[in-house]
């Protein structure tokens, strides 16, 4: 699995399409043609993601919105930014 | 119930004459006399049908690298000037035009014209529909009260039977095997297909009084094609009201109960990727015009999932549960028109 340091911001990989559909998402990648489906929680993820500077900030703003430990929420986003990343589906880079 | 000549035909007939139909809402021009009534004749046509030699064929495809298809039931090949050509050893070839405007259609063998018509106006045509924009999917329909249900799933879980036990119970077909869409203002439209449906000979003489008239669609199977009349088929676009996704056969043991589960839009576009009738023209413009289009349905058309024991006599009380979720949603959208102009 790709390293991920929190202090990275996360983009969507050029190729891939996503598009929500009733709270969830379906993300297509034109590369491989391959698709991907992401639940609510993954979907609302996803979003906080690419509204954040960094992953860390993303972190922290669905850390207010999930009634989860921070020891959990940071496995389940390590773990979807893991599959993400396996699946060229986004990069992640160094904040400007 | 319609007889059927069960005709074979020469590559010369329909010799220069063409007859013109309407077919999934496409205009087709046809040299190959169909056994559908003709249309008036139009003066532009979506798609057209001529007949050529084996000479044509060898001469076309002569770099061709063929491939099998997916489900390997036939061979194909994208040439580089971006036709496609399709190929059933002994039954049928046919070339589809790059832009989708023209099919060419050969014999291989003897073969009957229901047999071609199976061949030629789903997956032939699905070519030159995709290259035109469209995004057919492998799908039953059948109408209710004005409406049209689809039944959705891999060849072989049921479609046909099932839609042929909701013919039985004097609903019509709209379509068999392929479906077209067509978006409308209110959602999407299902488009009328061939008057004909593709059944075991156990389930026409269970549902549709017997196999007199049918033609068998090939040597490898014993599915039988037969035409239906007017009052067993439905002649106009009709709204989709609902999507039935049948879960594999042997899913349901045959002592379960029939099961029914909603699908949410992500679900049902899953759905509709899988049950894209052709998968074989890829390519980034393809895939996004069909991942834009399938979201769109999948957002507006609701969706189930069913699995029931694939047992003939289960078949009525599958209609029946299927009638009474199509009811319900007709009073839940009901309820909310109501409560939305409140």
């Amino acid at each position: 699995m790709s390293q991920i340091l929190f202090s990275n911001r996360a983009r969507t990989a050029p190729e891939v399409m996503i598009q929500e559909v009733g709270g969830e998402s379906v993300l297509l990648d034109l590369k491989t043609e391959r698709y991907l489906g992401l639940n609510e929680v993954g979907t609302r993820m996803w979003q906080v993601l690419l509204e954040s500077d960094s992953i860390q900030a993303a972190y922290e703003t669905l850390l207010t919105e999930y009634d989860v430990t921070p020891q959990q929420l940071e496995e389940d986003l390590r773990e979807l930014l893991g599959r993400l990343l396996d699946n060229a589906l986004i990069t992640t880079e160094p904040r400007d | 119930m319609t007889e059927s000549t069960g005709a074979h035909l020469s590559l010369t007939c329909g010799g220069g004459k063409f007859h013109c139909y309407r077919i999934y809402g496409i205009r087709l021009s046809s040299q190959i006399q169909l056994p559908f009534a003709d249309c008036e004749s139009m003066q532009t046509v979506d798609v057209s049908l001529l007949a050529e030699s084996p000479d044509f064929f060898r001469e076309a495809t002569r770099h061709a690298v063929m491939t099998p298809s997916p489900t390997r039931w036939y061979k194909y090949a994208q040439l580089g000037n971006g036709q496609s050509y399709l190929r059933w050893d002994d039954l049928f070839e046919f070339l589809v035009d790059a832009d989708g405007r023209r099919i060419w259609c050969g014999w291989l063998g003897a073969a009957s014209l229901e047999s071609l018509q199976v061949y030629l106006l789903g997956h032939a045509l699905s070519f030159a529909l995709v290259k035109q924009g469209y995004e057919p999917l492998h799908a039953t329909s059948v109408v209710i009260d004005g409406n049209a249900i689809a039944f959705m799933g891999s060849s072989g879980f049921g479609k046909s039977s099932l839609a042929a036990a909701f013919l039985a119970d004097g609903h019509r077909l709209l379509t068999d095997d392929m479906l077209l869409l067509r978006r409308t203002d209110g959602g999407y439209e299902g488009q009328p297909g061939p008057r004909r449906i593709k059944l075991f000979p156990k389930i026409a003489r269970r549902f549709l009084a017997g196999t007199a008239g049918a033609v068998p669609m090939n040597n490898e199977t014993e599915k039988l094609v037969l035409q239906l009349s007017g009052d067993h088929s439905y002649s106009d676009g009709v709204p989709l009201r609902a999507l039935y996704v049948l879960g594999p056969p042997r899913e349901v043991r045959r002592k379960q109960s029939i099961q029914l589960i909603s699908l949410t839009a992500r679900e049902t576009f899953i759905a509709l990727i899988r049950g894209a009738f052709n998968h074989v023209i890829a390519g980034s413009e393809r895939l996004t015009r069909q991942y834009t289009e399938y979201l769109n349905v999948a957002s507006q058309v609701p969706a189930r999932r069913i699995g029931y024991p694939r047992v003939l006599s289960m078949l009525p009380a599958v209609k029946e549960a299927i009638l009474s979720d199509v009811a319900e949603l007709a009073r839940t959208e009901q309820h909310d028109r109501t409560y939305a102009a409140g």
